[in-house]
């Protein structure tokens, strides 16, 4: 459905030398610079699937994304997404695509929202039989009827994120792009989302491509992820096999009676690991230590920190999918193996 | 024909959306619209004063029932004529929403057209008949004969209905130049101020020595408000009418091919703000 291969984008960005002086210079003489925002993705998603697209803010994501929606042309590479060209022809690619950008609207502000229902009843041709059964089915889904009739400015985050997923399911698309849908709600309503994307993914077999910062959104909905931090990709499989991988880092968190015997821990002497395999953070009194358990396991690491230090609290953790992302992030966990 | 339905069913939902959200700004506009009466009856007695102190009836062909009908017909006609599309879009372009506007199957600058086209109907029923029946009123009884002519007045509606589209696309293309500025306040500012003076809004071009009124008639900007007025009028009549209007379409024409270039150029090299 969707095939990204070596996909490219660089921007040339303008650098201006400090203060006013840099301000005057930069008027007659434009030093620029060019930035590589997405540089060289490849993947392939199939119909029907749900692909979870992360990253760290500035990877790339929203470009990537206003790419794959025909929005931006790529400086090279191909793209083909529901047999078409995405910048190619952007009028006639997006009548089969629905997207949501959830920092923007595409709700008219002023307007009663059934307003802008019937404005994208006629933008997309939709006949009149059609249009009433995808409102049926979506206000099922998405709960539009207690709202439908207030002007938009009047509803809340939540109401306006759901009736902005509407309006971009009206036309029945074959892929959706959400581009952090439950960004700023309460957990209530992020559940409800969830919930109404996954059965619009069922019933109407969409293909749907979802960048989000919370990992909950991918781990109930997605199989798949794709990472990608610095323009490029740094993960593409299931979510599984990253906590099957990656899960191995575990976490101790040791409170001592004293702050500086924590110093006495010295894991390469003791165990002969290298810096990469484990990480210690002192906070306060105590300490975090984060190591790869397939190189120490987690008995002889609580008994050699009980025998080396005074050790007055100790919880052991399980890196859960947010604290790999986060090493990732962080460039602490290499993935090129 | 089928294409043309399905233009018109697509961007007639903008309009539809157009007249609706001009209902919702009604009080807004209700003081717009007192506050230009108001600038009109200002030009008014200053006009008046002007007559006055020359003790003369004439003015370079205007009398001064010419210059009542002058002078509101103007703002009559910088209202039809006065687009938000510099500001609308450039607004867009600055924070990034335009993409909202690419992701649907509809042309930039016609679904921006046509959501205008909505405000203008409402403005054309709320606004130009009340006031062209007081004016036609004001008319006879200051003459004390029935100066309206039918024919006039279609020919104005078809002027001022190019105007418009031009004042449109040359604001279209203002309001692109945000694509490269970013920031077009102060720039908005001046080309205000230009298209005021150019285009009689201020004093009419007839009063202007020869020369310099022979080019400011053949700029774009006589094109905006000073010739449909002066068609209806009837300062126009033959060969100058028919040179006027087509100067008015060559400008039109011109006007919408440079908004294309520049569209063509900036979507294929556009970077969007934010987000």
């Amino acid at each position: 459905m969707i095939e990204v291969k070596d996909l490219k984008k660089e921007f040339k960005k303008t650098i201006k030398d400090p203060g006013l002086s840099g301000s005057v210079k930069s008027l007659f003489h434009k030093k620029t610079e060019t930035v590589k925002a997405v540089d060289g993705l490849t993947f392939d998603v199939a119909e029907g699937e749900i692909l979870g697209f992360i990253g760290p803010n500035g990877a790339g994501k929203s470009t990537a994304i206003k790419m794959l929606t025909g929005i931006l042309t790529p400086t090279s590479g191909t793209l083909k997404i529901n047999g078409q060209i995405p910048y190619k022809n952007r009028k006639q690619y997006v009548k089969e695509i629905g997207v949501v950008f959830g920092q923007r609207t595409q709700l008219w502000w002023d307007l009663p929202l059934t307003e802008t229902y019937s404005v994208l009843k006629e933008i997309y041709m939709i006949d009149e039989s059609k249009f009433k059964d995808r409102m049926e089915f979506l206000n099922e889904v998405l709960d539009l009827q207690e709202f439908i009739k207030s002007p938009v400015r009047t509803l809340s985050l939540g109401q306006r994120m759901r009736a902005d997923i509407a309006a971009s399911m009206l036309h029945s698309p074959k892929v959706l792009f959400l581009d952090e849908p439950t960004i700023g709600l309460d957990v209530v309503v992020k559940d409800n989302i969830r919930k109404a994307i996954a059965k619009i993914n069922k019933q109407d077999k969409t293909t749907i491509i979802l960048t989000t910062h919370d990992l909950n959104d991918i781990e109930t909905l997605c199989e798949r992820i794709v990472m990608i931090d610095k323009g490029k990709m740094v993960y593409d499989g299931s979510l599984m096999k990253m906590k099957n991988t990656y899960g191995k880092i575990r976490e101790v968190d040791v409170s001592l009676f004293d702050g500086n015997s924590a110093d006495k821990i010295k894991l390469s002497e003791a165990f002969g690991l290298t810096c990469e395999d484990y990480d210690i953070e002192k906070k306060g009194t105590g300490l975090v230590l984060k190591f790869d358990s397939s190189k120490v396991n987690m008995t002889d690491m609580l008994n050699y920190i009980l025998k080396t230090v005074g050790v007055r609290d100790i919880a052991v953790k399980e890196a859960d999918i947010e604290e790999i992302i986060r090493m990732i992030y962080r460039s602490e966990v290499k993935l090129s193996e | 024909m089928n294409r043309l339905r399905k233009i018109r069913r697509t961007y007639g939902a903008f309009t539809n959306a157009g007249i609706q959200d001009f209902i919702a700004y009604r009080a807004n506009f209700l003081g717009f619209f007192l506050g230009e009466i108001l600038m009109c009856f200002v030009m008014y007695f200053i006009w008046k004063a002007v007559y006055a102190s020359s003790g003369k009836t004439d003015f370079m062909g205007f009398s001064m029932v010419d210059m009542m009908v002058y002078v509101f017909l103007t703002n009559i006609a910088g209202f039809i004529t006065g687009t938000d599309s510099t500001y609308s879009i450039a607004e867009e372009i600055k924070d990034g929403s335009i993409i909202m506007r690419l992701i649907k199957p509809v042309k930039v600058d016609l679904s921006f057209l046509f959501f205008e086209l909505g405000n203008k109907v409402m403005l054309m029923t709320c606004v130009f008949i009340p006031v062209m029946l007081g004016l036609e009123l004001y008319r006879y009884f200051a003459l004390g004969y029935v100066a309206f002519k039918i024919s006039r007045l279609i020919l104005f509606v078809i002027s001022i209905s190019i105007s418009y589209l031009l004042a449109f696309y040359l604001n279209l293309i203002f309001g692109y130049l945000a694509f490269f500025l970013l920031n077009l306040w102060g720039f908005n500012i001046l080309k205000e101020s230009i298209i005021k003076f150019f285009s009689g809004a201020i004093i009419p071009l007839a009063f202007f020595p020869g020369p310099v009124r022979a080019v400011f008639s053949r700029l774009p900007f006589a094109s905006l408000t000073y010739t449909p007025v002066m068609i209806y009028m009837e300062k126009y009549t033959g060969s100058e009418l028919v040179i006027n209007m087509l100067m008015q379409v060559m400008w039109l024409a011109i006007f919408i091919l440079i908004s294309k270039l520049i569209w063509i150029w900036a979507e294929k090299r556009l970077a969007v703000q934010g987000g």
